[in-house]
């Protein structure tokens, strides 16, 4: 009997043992015994690429593998093998045996059990392979992604970059991060004694996740021809800035957005911090005379005026309520029409003939075109550029703004006008991203333009063709004709703001146009800052004419077939 | 062995033996007791199905974990590939970046033509008055040279620049001489191209 009891008892406490450990403690005892010998590792998301529009890389992702060795490890190697080893990784690596040496000899120097010192950070695979064949014991490799621009400068001021840790930075790579990041996840595996994980015991902690893929409007070749004739051009003459932008009219797309400088994001450090970013978008200027377009196509949408209005344009101009301004060169009365004052770009026959307009209309006019308001672009720090409510205008900003002073708007937002008038009036939204693309092959972040119309049809084609009078009739003409084709464009000679009421005494040159003039396709807007060896306007003409003549060929636009409307500048 | 247990169990009184036959001990006959004894064929195939499960279980956990090194293999095959296909690339995108192929344009003396023109093909005309590009019609990079940086190319030769001889190439003495002189006889040097490219004049 008692034995009997004693056996039941002894099978009890058995039995309460076994559902304590199998049931009540099961999941803390899995968990320690798999943390004795899991072995986390990371799950590397890569960062997405950015693309032009034909699918050329702009910014990938690529391995690069930090070099360490273990310093204490190596000490304990052969001496005859260690000397000659590290002057293979000193051939390997491109730093020289001796540098090798020193690294090594300097840890053990401060610490003789030491296990770790850099050798070199971010090795491409070439040389990683060649360290491998090495196959040296105490030599560590620890993986890591990195971005490489292939083409360098080329749209390197749309781009951005990113930081040494990874993080973007500016341009695309910043604005556009929350598709192009990838996110890193974690996995463990049980590893047996010699370092095989044992089949079946990966389990994922989180899942890593590649980041999407942008893809921009942005042609490389024809961003890299602008660029080139671009840093060509304004270093000839002597300026310290220049942007040249290339939109689709049909599509408001951008094609290009040269500057010069423009940063390389392979090697950023080379650039000034203030040239790192795009002044295109982020810097605006008083358009100066290119803005005349606009205040004309207002006056001819709102049946003020025709190309053929009349006027007289005299060298000065007092409104008598103290706007005071003259033509920048002198000149006796002349009987311009509107065409006529287009070509003599006069200041003092826009003024009279703009503000025929109410300022409230006009200022409407101004909204219309996107002044004032950023583009549909969303660039990281893009300005709106700067439009004072026509309640605040003083009587000078009145006059001014008919030509394109007192008020500041983006190289895109100028583009942007230029593209409304080629496009019959209907401005279509400016557009830098395609859209961004995910693994799976969902397309997100697609734009969607919402187009307006700014003014007729009719206003917007006779505006361009008085524009094409410019180019045929102007003092320019010879400069900046293309035989063959119908050109439309306006030069601009601009001052610009000092900052304390004033004006300095340099200029921004510009010359913004669209072609071909019977069906426009293409805007090019050429704006240079501060030239020195020839400061007014024509500095920028033969730069307009080689970018323009570049895009006819390109995008295989044929020459015209048609003759311009013949508006005479006189009467 | 349980199922073998009756075998042992005390031999039962005969069927038919004559009850009333006086009841005396005597000898098992050898024949009874050789059909009582235990059948050894049960134990084998006993212990071989116990083997034999042993040794399947023994194969299947080798081939598991052979799998296991098969894969962890072709996986370091795989990374080993894809680490090329990354350098070759990377190779390709910065020889293929317009900075470089303009370079390489320029230096086989490729120029702009200036006056582009268009074949119709609905109609066969020419638009625009067809004109070759005089030699000095200048390059993209107009003597200038790249202006747009990039950092990637540097140390990328250009294709007219000289090839590096075999000889001072890193080889071992022994293997390098027959080597490149036997290349050197079955592979003669392709024909230089002068000027343009041959092609029948036509009007």
């Amino acid at each position: 009997m008692v034995a009997i009891l004693t056996i039941l008892a002894v099978v009890g406490v058995f039995a309460v043992k076994l559902v304590d450990i199998q049931i009540v403690q099961a999941a803390e005892l899995d968990k320690q015994s798999t943390a004795a010998r899991a072995v986390p590792s990371a799950v590397f998301g890569t960062r997405g690429d950015i693309l032009d529009t034909n699918g050329v890389t702009l910014a990938g992702t690529v391995m690069r593998y930090d070099v360490a060795v273990s310093p204490y490890d190596a000490s304990q190697d052969d001496p005859a093998a260690y000397a000659k080893d590290v002057v293979k990784i000193g051939t390997a690596t491109g730093l020289g045996g001796p540098a090798v040496q020193k690294i090594i000899s300097d840890a053990l120097a401060e610490n003789p059990k030491s296990l770790y010192a850099s050798i070199i950070k971010s090795v491409d695979v070439t040389t990683l392979i060649a360290l491998e064949k090495l196959n040296i014991q105490w030599l560590y490799y620890q993986r890591h992604d990195a971005r490489t621009y292939p083409d360098g400068a080329v749209a390197g001021n749309i781009v951005g970059f990113v930081g040494s840790d990874g993080q973007a930075q500016a341009g695309v790579e910043l604005g556009w991060n929350n598709c192009l990041a990838g996110q890193n996840g974690e996995e463990t595996y049980q590893r047996g004694a010699d370092g095989t994980p044992i089949p079946g015991s990966t389990s994922t902690i989180k899942p890593a996740k590649d980041g999407g893929t942008i893809r921009l409007t942005l042609d490389a070749d024809l961003q890299y021809f602008a660029q080139q004739k671009l840093t060509e051009a304004v270093r000839s003459l002597g300026a310290t800035y220049g942007a040249v932008t290339i939109e689709e009219v049909k599509t408001g797309k951008l094609r290009t957005v040269a500057e010069y400088p423009s940063v390389d994001p392979n090697n950023v450090s080379a650039t000034a911090p203030e040239s790192r970013g795009s002044h295109a978008f982020t810097s605006p200027f008083e358009p100066g005379s290119t803005f005349k377009a606009v205040t004309a196509s207002s006056l001819i949408d709102a049946g003020l005026a025709d190309p053929l209005t009349q006027v007289i344009s005299p060298y000065r101009f007092r409104s008598g309520n103290g706007a005071d301004l003259t033509d920048d060169s002198y000149h006796e009365d002349e009987r311009l029409t509107l065409t006529g004052v287009l070509v003599r770009s006069s200041n003092t026959a826009i003024s009279k003939l703009g503000t025929r307009m109410s300022d409230a209309d006009r200022y409407a006019y101004m909204q219309k075109f996107g002044l004032g308001e950023k583009t549909a672009v969303g660039f990281p720090g893009e300005s709106a550029g700067i439009l004072n409510p026509y309640q605040k205008w003083d009587d000078q900003t009145k006059y001014a703004t008919t030509f394109g002073q007192g008020l500041s708007i983006t190289s895109i937002q100028l583009a942007s006008i230029y593209q409304t008038l080629g496009n019959g009036g209907v401005r279509v939204p400016v557009q830098l991203v395609e859209g961004c693309t995910q693994k799976d092959g969902t397309v997100t972040q697609q734009p969607k333009p919402k187009e307006t119309r700014v003014v007729s049809a009719k206003a917007a084609q006779e505006t361009v063709n008085m524009l094409e009078a410019v180019v045929t009739k102007g003092e320019n003409a010879k400069a900046e004709a293309i035989p063959g084709y119908r050109i439309a464009a306006k030069t601009g000679t601009a001052q610009q703001a000092d900052g304390n009421g004033g004006y300095k005494s340099s200029y921004f040159v510009s010359v913004t146009g669209v072609a071909p003039a019977e069906d426009p396709q293409y805007v090019v807007s050429v704006n240079i800052a501060n030239p020195i060896t020839i400061r007014e306007s024509p500095a920028a003409i033969p730069l307009f004419k080689t970018i323009m003549l570049q895009v006819l060929k390109k995008y295989r636009i044929k020459p015209a077939t048609t003759q311009p409307p013949d508006y005479p500048p006189y009467y | 062995m349980s199922n073998l247990a009756p075998s042992y169990a005390a031999p039962k009184p005969r069927p038919g033996a004559p009850g009333t036959e006086r009841r005396r001990l005597r000898a098992v006959s050898a024949q009874a007791l050789r059909r009582a004894r235990p059948r050894p064929i049960y134990a084998v195939i006993t212990v071989a199905t116990l083997m034999l499960i042993v040794v399947a279980q023994l194969l299947l956990s080798i081939m598991v974990s052979q799998g296991a090194y098969q894969i962890s293999t072709v996986e370091s095959t795989s990374k080993d590939l894809q680490r090329s296909y990354q350098a070759v690339s990377e190779d390709l995108d910065r020889v293929a970046s317009p900075q470089n192929l303009a370079a390489n344009a320029e230096a086989l003396g490729m120029v702009i033509n200036s006056t582009p023109v268009y074949l119709r093909l609905s109609d066969g005309a020419v638009l625009g008055s067809p004109s070759a590009a005089a030699a000095d019609a200048g390059t993209v990079t107009a003597g200038a040279g790249n202006l747009v940086p990039n950092s990637l190319l540097a140390g990328v030769p250009l294709v007219t620049a000289p090839k590096v001889s075999p000889a001072t190439t890193p080889q071992t003495p022994a293997e390098s001489d027959p080597a490149s002189a036997s290349a050197a006889v079955g592979s003669p040097a392709p024909v230089p191209l002068d000027g343009a490219l041959p092609a029948p004049t036509t009007h």
